[in-house]
């Protein structure tokens, strides 16, 4: 069952387009992510979808019915802002209150989902602070319990994690997550942070310029990258260009490094051009022996602690190749690199 | 660095000596014996308070200001509110030309905002009567700094708040109501006793645009002082000092005045 | 994020609506229509008369006693402006600085004279400042002057209690000011190797600039428009434009000389805000 469905949504500022045209639909249950750098559209999205951005073209549905012309009050959508935006002058528990006073529920209704919707976001016997007097992570679950306790059809959220500092972020993405799972409630999550959208989504939502680059699940998108750009933006990638060449059977790819085994999956044509996407990881460094085709030197080592980067040179273009410690190479070693077919990717070359 | 801080403590002294002078004044003047206005008191007595409390003329004149500074208040209060949120909120090309127009009774001479107002009333045909040019002209004076107060408490007002209340399910009126409000009321209620004060205390308008034996209290202490050299006109003057004392106290303890920006 | 698009497009305009339709027709109309009155006839009978002539500028012009008014009034302006900054600033300072037990009471003091009443206060300065008041009894008792000090009857006297009136109007936007300056630019100055002499100098003083700005355009516009206060202490002797303006409207009902000389007076104080605008902005920015 689809609970939203955005269709050719295009949104405009001014001369700039914002959203130019995009689709997108949000089934029951599902969490799904906006990624994407500044600038992407994917919080104007969202405004469109909460409301609090009228729309240019292109309609929003929720539910089957069309809501473009409803004010964000009657939507019924829950939202999370990213500065939380928690009445100071009211108590947690009359933040939470305040949504379904708005819907007209009984005093002892609200009193109980209240006191539930504190236990569920374990913050049970602080509805009587002040939400200045909590914690930045006791805030954010505070904005996430008053989105919640209203029961709503959609659960937005705005980068909601970007002012937690790093081991709180971890921990909170892995409890919204599971919370949502819990509750099972449709959610839509904005963010540009790709560690965030791939650990917490059912399916990511990559946006360039306004416009969808790929949807998918978080293993496709980065796995098997819509275009460079996607890849690039998913994690680290190398990008080298290419020809496809050779017969049936043993398909290679010419590139500015040397020749590269063709991805079987992939079922390009010779004399395509393309752009090889290898994963950091999906390169493997060995001692170099005479005559190996592929090699380089090392420029750079870093070291991460779980693993080492690695910059390795390989005539004009540097690579990205992560290994396993402990660290064998040293900045200056020549390298020989083994490219995996089964772990490569490529692209049409834009 | 202690010296400079001293120095400037004592300056500070100084000027707080200069701003209470001429109200340590007229209020000891009050208390005089005789019926000289002399300062420092020339014996003490309260006869002159008594005096004033079965003087009708300033009664009516206290009354009238009362009333005319409780209304205008109340007018520009709303109006002013609803201005300064549109200006805050709904920022188009036309903004500036707002503020300016709002705070032109200030940025000009009152006397001519008064002339101003007395022609257009005569002009219509209503002249000074009905006290509507009056008051028309006490709201203009008192709007530019329920509105400035508004403004500065709306800085500080966080637009995701209102939004979080839409999104919760409040429409714009009660978001208004539950939300903006409350979290404003620093700003509005500063502004409103700004402008009671300023209502209170006005002159040129209220010259220019009364009617018949209709003065403020302003004009009839004016009068007084010009022409009787009595301290009934200073008690009238201390006893105006502890009311507006005591408006401003009860506001305090009942809202808690915030020391706003101006 | 403005919640602009929300509600339906009449929203806003409800909103500014009401003073919209206050100002337009009781504001920007009569201001007009001063403006048409002061180009009127003058007549004897009547306030004004029914032909247009330019007469009132004319005048104004032509008689030294008003031109030499305006500057008496505007050099008023100035002095008592300058004197409130002077006195002003140290105190927003002061109040800003001072721990909240002190800040409440010294903001109370700031703000007692508007509370007190204009009549009250520039009465209470007759009594300060006449031959017969207090100072000039103490001084006289004291021995340090034999003869009474003219303190009334002249500008000094003027300026004194304008400055004493107004003074409120500039500590407010200074402090609100001096508030809104971020206590961390101090201390990255003092960092830097700046003394705090000069800290004061390069950081505060900057900062608060557009609260002195805001400070000294508001008190020079409402000291040169006072009436009240150079009525009682100016008294027939010194006659401020505001005075001028009232006596040739109410006492000799005469409505377009008295609308040209209100305009004349206006026109002269928001040149000398537009260039003291210009001046300090040059500098500062």
């Amino acid at each position: 069952m689809t609970t939203v469905s955005i269709q050719s949504l295009v949104k405009r500022y001014g001369s700039s387009t914002a959203v130019n045209g995009i689709s997108l639909n949000i089934e029951h249950g599902e969490f799904i992510s906006l990624l994407g750098p500044s600038g992407c559209g994917k919080t104007t999205t969202l405004k469109c979808l909460a409301g609090f951005e009228a729309v240019d073209e292109g309609r929003i549905l929720f539910d089957g019915r069309d809501v473009a012309r409803l004010p964000p009050e009657q939507r019924d959508i829950g939202m999370v802002f990213q500065n939380y935006a928690l009445f100071p002058h009211m108590t947690v528990a009359g933040n939470l209150a305040f949504g379904l006073e708005m819907r007209g529920r009984p005093k002892a209704e609200i009193t109980e989902r209240v006191r539930a919707v504190l236990d569920l976001v374990q913050l049970g016997g602080l509805g009587a602070r002040y939400p200045r007097e909590l914690s930045g992570g006791q805030q954010q679950r505070v904005a996430l319990a008053r989105a919640l306790v209203i029961e709503p059809k959609i659960l937005l959220l705005d980068e909601p994690l970007a002012n937690l500092d790093a081991t709180l972020r971890d921990e909170m993405r892995t409890f919204i997550r599971d919370l949502q799972k819990r509750v099972g409630i449709s959610t839509l999550y904005v963010t540009h942070d790709q560690a965030e959208a791939m650990t917490m989504s059912d399916r990511v939502v990559v946006m360039f310029g306004g416009q969808i680059a790929q949807v998918d699940t978080p293993e496709a998108v980065y796995d098997r990258p819509a275009s460079a750009a996607v890849a690039r933006f998913v994690g680290q990638a190398n990008v080298v260009e290419g020809v496809v060449a050779g017969a049936n059977g043993d398909r290679r790819i010419e590139s500015t490094l040397g020749s590269l085994p063709m991805p079987q999956r992939l079922g390009m044509t010779p004399g395509t051009f393309v752009s090889i996407i290898a994963r950091p990881q999906a390169i493997a460094l060995t001692a170099v022996a005479s005559g190996t085709p592929l090699a380089g030197t090392v420029a750079a080592r870093y070291f991460h602690g779980a693993f080492i980067d690695y910059r390795i040179a390989v005539g004009e273009q540097m690579l990205n190749v992560q290994a396993v410690p402990p660290a064998l190479h040293e900045p200056g070693d020549a390298v020989a690199l083994g490219f995996d077919p089964a772990r490569l990717w490529a692209v049409e070359a834009a | 660095m202690r010296a400079s801080r001293v120095l400037l403590g004592l300056f500070c002294l100084l000027i707080c000596a200069y701003l209470l002078a001429p109200i340590l004044v007229v209020v000891g003047a009050s208390f005089n014996a005789g019926p000289f206005l002399t300062f420092p008191p020339r014996g003490l007595s309260l006869r002159w308070f008594a005096a004033f409390l079965n003087n009708q003329v300033f009664i009516d004149a206290i009354a009238r200001s009362l009333w005319l500074a409780l209304a205008a208040t109340a007018i520009s209060g709303v109006v002013g509110v609803a201005a300064a949120l549109y200006y805050v909120r709904f920022a188009t090309r036309a903004k500036e030309a707002v503020r300016v127009a709002i705070l032109l009774p200030l940025l000009l001479p009152e006397v001519l905002t008064a002339m101003a107002l007395l022609f257009f009333f005569y002009a219509i045909g209503i002249g000074t009567r009905l006290g509507v040019g009056m008051l028309v002209g006490h709201v203009l004076i008192t709007l530019p700094f329920v509105f400035l107060n508004v403004v500065t408490a709306l800085h500080g007002f966080d637009a995701n708040w209102e939004l979080a209340a839409r999104s919760l399910g409040a429409n714009p009126w009660k978001s208004f109501r539950r939300i903006t409000l409350p979290l404003i009321k620093p700003g509005v209620i500063n502004g409103c006793l700004f402008a009671f004060i300023i209502s209170f205390d006005t002159f040129g308008i209220s010259y220019l645009l009364k009617d018949v034996g209709g003065a403020t209290l302003p004009l009839q202490l004016f009068d007084y002082l010009r022409f009787n050299f009595t301290p009934e006109a200073a008690a009238v003057s201390t006893m105006s000092i502890v009311m507006a004392l005591i408006v401003v106290v009860a506001t305090e303890k009942l809202v808690g005045l915030k020391i706003e920006r101006f | 994020m403005t919640a602009r698009a929300l509600a339906a497009p009449w929203r806003p305009m409800l909103l500014i609506a009401p003073a919209t339709v206050l100002i337009g027709v009781f504001l920007i109309l009569p201001y007009l229509n001063i403006v048409v009155m002061s180009l009127r006839e003058p007549a004897t009978t009547t306030p004004y008369g029914s032909g247009f002539s330019t007469g009132g500028y004319a005048k104004f012009f032509a008689d030294f006693y008003y031109v030499g008014a305006l500057l008496q009034t505007l050099w008023i302006g100035l002095l008592s402006t300058l004197v409130c900054l002077l006195l002003g600033f140290p105190l927003a300072l002061q109040i800003v600085r001072a721990s909240s037990r002190w800040r409440a009471l010294l903001y109370g003091i700031v703000l007692s004279p508007l509370l007190v009443g204009i009549v009250v206060r520039s009465y209470g300065w007759t009594i300060l400042l006449g031959n017969n008041g207090v100072i000039n009894r103490a001084l006289l008792d004291l021995g340090l002057a034999q003869t009474p000090v003219p303190l009334m009857y002249n500008s000094f006297g003027i300026v004194v209690a304008l400055s004493h009136v107004f003074l409120p109007f500039m500590v407010l936007p200074i402090m609100g000011a001096l508030q809104a300056i971020d206590p961390a630019l101090e201390d990255a100055a003092r960092s830097l190797g700046a003394s705090p002499r000069r800290t004061f100098r390069r950081v505060v003083l900057p900062l608060a600039m557009p609260g002195i700005q805001s400070g000294a355009i508001l008190v020079f516009v409402l000291a040169v428009s006072a009436y009240v206060t150079p009525v009682l202490i100016g008294g027939m002797r010194i006659k401020t434009m505001a005075v001028i303006v009232v006596e040739t409207l109410i006492d000799q009902f005469q409505w377009p000389l008295g609308s040209a000389l209100a305009l004349i007076l206006s026109a002269a104080a928001t040149l000398v805000v537009v260039l003291f605008m210009r001046a300090t902005r040059l500098r500062w920015k």
